[in-house]
């Protein structure tokens, strides 16, 4: 079943004096469940085209349509209640809110959301656990490895079930060991709760792990299976 | 959580936090000791002229606070004693008879108005009789003068030295008669030391020819506060050939200067609440731009911008509200301390005497000026924080999740 689709989108950029055209004529489709990877050199859009998929930003021409709908003419309000009911987010740089605690950043979410103190608590401290990562708890992000914070990243982006979660490059500051435990994390996730997974990476041990592959080079999709 | 988040954010920039809150504690200290100041001075300089000479409330003849002529008497005294003796919100009342006229000594010579008392009831009215420098206030002789210290270096006489006062009788002749300086007074109102002598009633009544005839009656009530109240009764049970004026009456130009200083209050707060303002403006633009990144990852995360908007706020007023209580506390605190022994302006003593103020001031505070600060400046630091936060919600998610 479609989750994702993409007409023609093309991205320029033209806030410099030379427009760069980071995507060129992207037609994709991707479907509820999938685990993809979207692989390329440094430069080749991989930001780019995942920034449009997450509505963090706009396509200069174009459609995209989640479930069907296209999103490219919402408002920013719409667009930012969508994020937080249906999409999860995972950073090259981690990005917890740093003066919150592990549990605290992961309810955050929840609370975005209205759920009630009690609840909020309570899902945050089985999902943790479900996850392995409860000793992390009452930990602020300065006082975890970069591993550490990247597995509660992930616990933050799926705690309100999202359909889709997006990551940029989430193994790219972890070592290989991190990297490969924060990709069990998220095959798990994948399987267990049907999320549908694209991430981006230039590493080749990340991208041999994916289910599915999309190939960038110079805002093109070159390969795909 | 929303309100954890912003006060956690606080802390994150200790030293800038420290800094705003620490300005506005300066801001709210000065402005409560300003206040305080400048309250004390007037509150002082009103109840100097109060307790020198006016008293809280006045009974003449119709027109004699305007126009004191000699022959404006008291038309019926003893009506007026058994009234006064009545109310109970009276405290102390004394006769006065008041003349204008001419002490000489052998040396020189001075215009003053000649004050007619009985000292014992005036002693419990005004402050003259601990006001004495030299000699002492009456012993009961009948030529006793009290004169003030710029008169005595005036008229160069000393303790027991002779004056002549010369004065109008109703009639129209001269009345004239020797006195022995018994005392010199110095009140904190230069000019006062300068143009009032007093005598005792019984020998001013027989120099100008006036029996028993007065002039005004000084009254002392429970408390200042009720002095409209008891002026309202007295005038009810006097008739229309009376005035009953209280100290608010007698010196108008006083009462329209504090009226007048409060707006000028009105006018320093805004000065210092603008300062106040723009460095609150400065530095939440500062903890936004710091924070760009971060702001980013929320509004991917899905967070609103009301509630972006409203954190930025809470993190400001959190500041605010810091800030105005340790000013509170401090303020009152330093001005109450300050209060206790006053601030010695000596050095400007010459001009404050002038004012009728003396030279020490002690500041005194105003519960509504406390009050207005308590709402005003939680304001002040929110309003700071709108320009800010909306620079904050306007950023675009991706040019802030990438700004570096
Ligand atoms: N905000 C921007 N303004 C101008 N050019 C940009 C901007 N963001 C990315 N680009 C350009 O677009 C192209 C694709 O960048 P990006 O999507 O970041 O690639 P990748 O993530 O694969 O390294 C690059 O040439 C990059 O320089
Ligand atoms: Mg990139």
């Amino acid at each position: 079943m479609e989750i994702l689709r993409t007409e023609n989108v093309n991205k320029i950029y033209e806030d410099n004096k030379v427009p760069v055209h980071a995507l060129k004529n992207i037609n994709l489709k991707i479907n509820k469940g999938e685990y993809v990877a979207i692989a390329g050199p440094s430069g080749s859009g991989k930001t780019t085209l995942l920034n449009l998929l997450g509505t963090l930003d706009k396509p200069t021409s174009g459609k995209i349509y989640f479930e069907n709908s296209d999103f490219t003419s919402k408002s920013r309000k719409e667009l930012s209640e969508f994020r937080l009911r249906k999409l999860g987010f995972i950073f090259q740089a981690y990005n917890l809110i740093p003066v919150l605690t592990a549990l605290e950043n992961i309810e955050f979410s929840m609370m975005l959301l209205g759920v009630p103190e009690k609840e909020r608590r309570e899902r945050a401290k089985n999902l943790m656990a479900e996850l392995g990562i409860d000793g992390l708890a009452n930990k602020r992000p300065n006082e975890m490895s970069g591993g550490q914070q990247q597995r509660v990243a992930v616990a933050r982006a799926i705690v309100n079930n999202p359909r889709i979660v997006l990551a940029d490059e989430p193994t790219a500051n972890l070592d290989s060991e991190n990297g490969s435990k924060l990709l069990d994390l998220m095959e798990k996730m994948n399987e267990e709760k049907n999320i549908t997974f694209i991430f981006s990476s230039h590493d080749k041990q990340v991208i041999e792990r994916a289910r599915r592959l999309i190939l960038l080079k110079d805002g093109r999709i070159v390969s795909e299976n | 959580m929303l309100v954890k988040l912003a006060w956690r954010n606080i802390w994150r920039n200790k030293r800038r936090s420290l800094i705003v809150t620490g300005s506005v504690v300066v801001g709210v200290v000065a402005l409560i000791f300003i206040d305080g100041l400048n309250n004390g001075f007037l509150s002082q300089m009103l109840f100097n002229q109060v307790n020198l000479n006016i008293s809280h409330i006045q009974i003449h003849k119709k027109g004699f606070n305007d126009n004191k002529v000699i022959q404006s008497f008291i038309p019926d005294k003893a009506k007026v004693e058994r009234i006064l003796a009545h109310n109970k919100k009276i405290v102390h009342f004394s006769e006065r008879v008041i003349a204008f006229g001419l002490v000489s000594s052998a040396i020189s010579s001075s215009g003053v108005y000649i004050l007619g008392i009985n000292p014992d009831d005036e002693a419990k009215i005004t402050t003259i009789s601990k006001s004495i420098i030299k000699g002492e206030y009456f012993s009961g002789k009948q030529r006793e003068i009290v004169i003030g210290n710029k008169l005595a270096e005036k008229l160069k006489v000393g303790l027991g030295g002779k004056v002549i006062v010369l004065s109008n009788r109703p009639d129209g002749s001269i009345g004239s008669e020797v006195f022995r300086v018994t005392g010199i007074f110095k009140s904190p109102n230069s000019e006062f030391n300068k143009a009032y002598i007093f005598v005792p009633i019984k020998t001013l009544q027989n120099m100008l020819g006036l029996g028993n005839k007065i002039h005004e009656f000084a009254i002392i009530t429970t408390d200042y506060k009720v002095t409209e109240d008891v002026k309202n009764e007295i005038r009810n049970q006097l008739d229309e050939s009376y005035e009953v004026l209280s100290y608010r009456d007698i010196l108008p130009l006083l009462i329209m200067q504090m009226e007048l200083y409060k707006e000028t209050i009105y006018i320093i707060n805004l000065i210092i609440g603008l300062a106040l303002l723009f460095g609150i403006i400065n530095s939440m633009l500062m903890a936004v731009f710091e924070r760009i990144n971060e702001i980013g990852v929320l509004m991917a995360i899905g967070m609103k911008n009301g509630k972006i908007f409203t954190m930025i706020l809470l993190e400001s007023l959190f500041i605010g509200l810091l800030g105005t209580a340790l000013g509170l506390i401090t303020g009152i605190g330093l001005t109450e301390l300050i209060s206790i022994h006053g601030i010695d302006f000596s050095l400007f003593a010459e001009s404050l005497e002038n004012w009728g103020i003396g030279a020490v001031i002690y500041p005194k505070l105003t519960l509504e000026n406390l009050i207005a600060m308590l709402f005003m400046i939680p304001f002040i630091t929110i309003s700071g924080a709108v320009y800010p936060a909306l620079k904050a919600i306007k950023l675009e998610p991706v040019y802030a999740i990438s700004y570096v």
